[in-house]
């Protein structure tokens, strides 16, 4: 059996194959960051129990064709994560075209299914903002609650990790500085996926 | 009630005033006592540390996000405003949208670094322009001071940029640092407004972006040497003598290399200067007869999370309240100085004449990415409305560009990832180009109004309203006049022409904002926010009979207490106060060295 911590092939391995779905962001970005570990408790600890597992088994099953196994993100190694293909190269018309079709697979089974959905949304605010949102109400009758369900920043360091801030091509306010004089410069062009 | 100490000078409040005093009169071997109603975790570097990872785990990156309540020595909190119940008893009509904090540093510890100079103009409002008061002191009188304080707290700028709107500075002199560089915003919009007419009550000025000199460490010219962070250790100094781009001076620059109150506490002569903080002043104690103040009660707690205490009382030659223009007037109130129902003769102008800057904001999307979230949270500003002769007909104003994207205004980016991702759905690949075309073209201006002093406006006490110590909470009432609001309205024109000029989309809106106070004029309702510049409650003046206190900020009744900071102010003009308050605590000091040391 896999090792559930290990970051290819475990539960972590797939969190991250998600992520980097729903974010945007090249799993080997995400792994970058260091958080993958602590935001798969944090997050387990904000919903009821059995419900980030559902998250990943409905990731695990996307149809044939769209599933992670299609996709570039999948596999072992640091190759290019989900989606990271887009630039140089014969194969990245390809694996835009892979990625387009994971997005709309995961769009229908994840995004709009009324359980899956929120928990989706917060994952996503998690990795940007470093932030859990207290999911909604109507969700928390249907579906339970865990007592950690309750808006906040997770901790000090997911605050810092936000992708929030790569995506506007800055840094987190205050901390990982620029170094002096750095912001009358022009930015580098905004960090896009596809650009 | 417990020991009995004796010093030259008693000083309440260990922020700038009285940082700035408590270092010149040590410096001269007086013997100085400094009571800090609040904590002091910020003058050792662990301590500071410890605030700034209180910040990256805040719900809100407010203010007050980084400096935490002390149950003992309570302070206003902006997010209090909206629900009414915080520190501040809010009397309206309209709500005091402005904080401040107690503890050793004060609110240098999260305040923006902005150190411009008051207008020449400014001090004359009512003989030029037949509204508010004039000042006892000319720009003339304070102008050798503003040169000492912008070297005292360190103040980066290029003297030729500065000199405009009658801003004189005598030969050879310059700030200490160099400007510190304009973000890549500021040009940007530089080239697209520089030069463009805008007509305020029939007069026409021209507007320009100009670099604003700031308390933040830039490259030093010959002879200063700037001042990192505060620690005993050298490897802790050297962080922060240069700023980095933290985009944090508001609340908490990591590294200190905005100016806070600490650096100068830290430069006083120690073998002088005693401070005692978590220690609340509770009374002044005067003797009835001649008025001269004998002591300083105090409450000092061990325990920051449990009201016991001990009461003690603090003596000295001459006594400075350095502890905010509402804490000032407050303790003289509960003392039963200075209010309308005061010791005898008293004119009842303490409290009375409560000021800010109320100050809306302006957001949109610029056509091309201008670096949001980049450098010190804003390097430029437009100063060309702060004076003219459309002030007899409305308040002049101050546009502060921001380097942080809507952040003040709309809470981004946070709030702009969480719309993008729940009202818009997105997600994947288009989340993330979105985000990326969006975060880096956020504009933000905040556009400082001047308001006059009106005795309606009150700082007071009452009975019903206690601390956990006993000690009185302000009650605030507040009305901001047509003279504001008419400003307001003038500078909602200016910011339109500005974003139009400059094709930036207007994204401006009540439903798109975090929430902020209305004030309503002329069919519109503007929403506001506080600048933190509050003054006017122990004013300045030639007379006993119209002012609290003389120009060298002493006490008319009580010849030996001296009430110092913006609560001096007769008007407080469109400048941030802290470096027109800087220079009057440096030119206090040099008459207390006078009057001390005959």
């Amino acid at each position: 059996m896999a090792d559930p911590e290990d970051r290819n092939t475990g539960r972590a391995g797939q969190f991250a194959d998600l992520s980097a779905l729903l974010t945007g962001f090249d799993r080997i970005q995400l792994l970058g960051t260091g958080m993958v570990g602590s935001y798969l408790h944090a997050i387990d600890a904000a919903l009821p129990d059995g419900v980030l597992d559902e998250l990943l088994d409905a990731f695990g099953h996307l149809p044939p064709g769209a599933g992670p196994g299609a996709g570039p993100g999948a596999g072992p190694g640091p190759g290019p994560g989900a989606g990271a293909g887009a630039g140089d190269g014969p194969g990245a018309a390809a694996d835009a075209e892979a990625r387009e079709a994971l997005e709309a697979a995961v769009s229908s089974a994840v995004l709009d299914d009324p359980k899956l959905g929120p928990v989706a949304r917060n994952l996503i605010v998690v990795w940007y903002c470093g932030t859990w949102t207290a999911l909604p109400d109507g969700w928390r009758e249907a579906y339970g609650t865990s007592p950690l369900d309750t808006d906040r920043v997770l901790s000090a360091e997911a605050y810092q990790a936000g992708l929030q801030w790569v995506a506007a091509g800055a840094h987190p306010a205050g901390a990982l500085q620029q170094g002096y004089g750095a912001w009358s410069a022009e930015p580098e062009a905004p960090k896009g996926a596809r650009t | 009630m417990t020991g009995h100490e004796t010093y030259d000078v008693v000083v309440v409040g260990a922020g700038v005033n009285g940082a700035l005093i408590a270092k010149q009169l040590t410096r001269a071997r007086l013997r100085v006592l400094l009571l800090e109603a609040g904590p002091d975790t910020a003058s050792a570097f662990d301590g500071y540390t410890r605030h700034l990872d209180h910040f990256y785990s805040a719900s809100g990156k407010g203010p007050e996000s980084a400096w935490p309540q002390a149950p003992n020595a309570p302070q206003p909190d902006t997010a209090d405003v909206r629900t009414g119940d915080g520190y501040f008893v809010q009397a309206g009509p309209h709500k005091y949208a402005s904080s401040y904090s107690r503890l050793l540093g004060g609110s240098t510890l999260h305040w923006l670094g902005v150190s411009l100079r008051m207008l020449p103009e400014d001090f004359e409002l009512r003989s030029r322009y037949g509204v508010g008061r004039d000042w006892p002191l000319g720009y003339a009188d304070l102008e050798p001071y503003y040169r000492s304080a912008e070297w005292e707290i360190g103040v980066s700028a290029d003297a030729a940029d500065q000199k405009h709107l009658g801003i004189e500075f005598p030969d050879g002199y310059d700030y200490p640092m160099r400007r510190v560089p304009p973000s890549y915003s500021d040009q940007v919009l530089a080239q697209a407004v520089d030069g463009m007419q805008v007509t305020l009550a029939d007069q026409t000025a021209t507007i320009k972006i100009r670099s604003y000199p700031a308390a933040r460490n830039s490259i030093p010219r010959d002879g200063y040497s700037p001042a990192g962070a505060v620690d005993e250790r050298l490897e802790a100094q050297v962080l922060g003598q240069r700023c980095a781009g933290n985009t944090a001076c508001t609340p908490i620059c990591p590294i200190q290399a905005r100016y806070h109150a600490g650096k100068t506490l830290a430069q006083a002569e120690r073998r002088y200067l005693t401070v005692i903080a978590q220690a609340v002043a509770s009374k002044i104690l005067v003797d009835p007869v001649s008025g001269v103040v004998q002591g300083i009660e105090y409450q000092r707690y061990e325990d920051p999370d449990s009201p016991r205490h001990t009461v003690h009382v603090a003596s000295g030659r001459a006594y400075v309240l350095a502890a905010h223009a509402v804490e000032n007037a407050k303790l003289m109130l509960a003392s039963g100085l200075g209010g309308s129902n005061g010791s005898n003769g008293s004119n009842g102008l303490v409290g009375k004449g409560l000021m800010d800057h109320p100050a809306l904001y302006a957001w949109g999307l610029a056509p091309v990415p201008v670096g949001a979230y980049r450098g010190p949270l804003s390097t430029s500003g437009i100063e060309d409305l702060r004076g003219g002769a459309f002030r007899a007909a409305h308040a002049a104003f101050r546009f502060d560009l921001g380097n942080d994207g809507w952040r003040p205004a709309t809470g981004a980016p946070d709030t702009t990832v969480a719309d993008a991702v729940r009202k818009h759905g997105l997600f994947g690949t288009s989340l993330r180009d979105h985000l990326a075309a969006t975060l880096s073209r956020q504009v933000r201006f905040s556009v400082a109004v001047e308001q006059l002093r009106s005795n309606a406006n009150t700082v007071t006490i009452d009975p019903r309203y206690l601390d956990p110590l006993g000690n009185p909470r302000p009650v605030i009432s507040y009305h901001i006049d047509d003279y504001t609001l008419a400003g307001m309205a003038a500078a909602t024109g200016v910011y339109r022409q500005v974003f139009q000029r400059a094709g930036i989309k207007d994204c401006t809106g009540p439903n798109e904002s975090t929430w902020f106070p209305e004030a309503a004029y002329d069919g519109t309702s503007f929403h506001y926010h506080g600048m933190g510049h509050f003054g006017g409650t122990h004013v300045m003046g030639s007379s006993k009979e119209d002012s609290v206190v003389d120009t060298d900020q002493r006490s008319w009744e009580h010849r030996n207490l001296y009430l110092v900071g913006s609560g001096s102010f007769p008007t407080m003009g469109t400048s941030n106060p802290t470096l027109t308050m800087a220079a009057l605590s440096l030119r206090t000091a040099e008459h207390m060295l006078v009057e001390l040391t005959k």
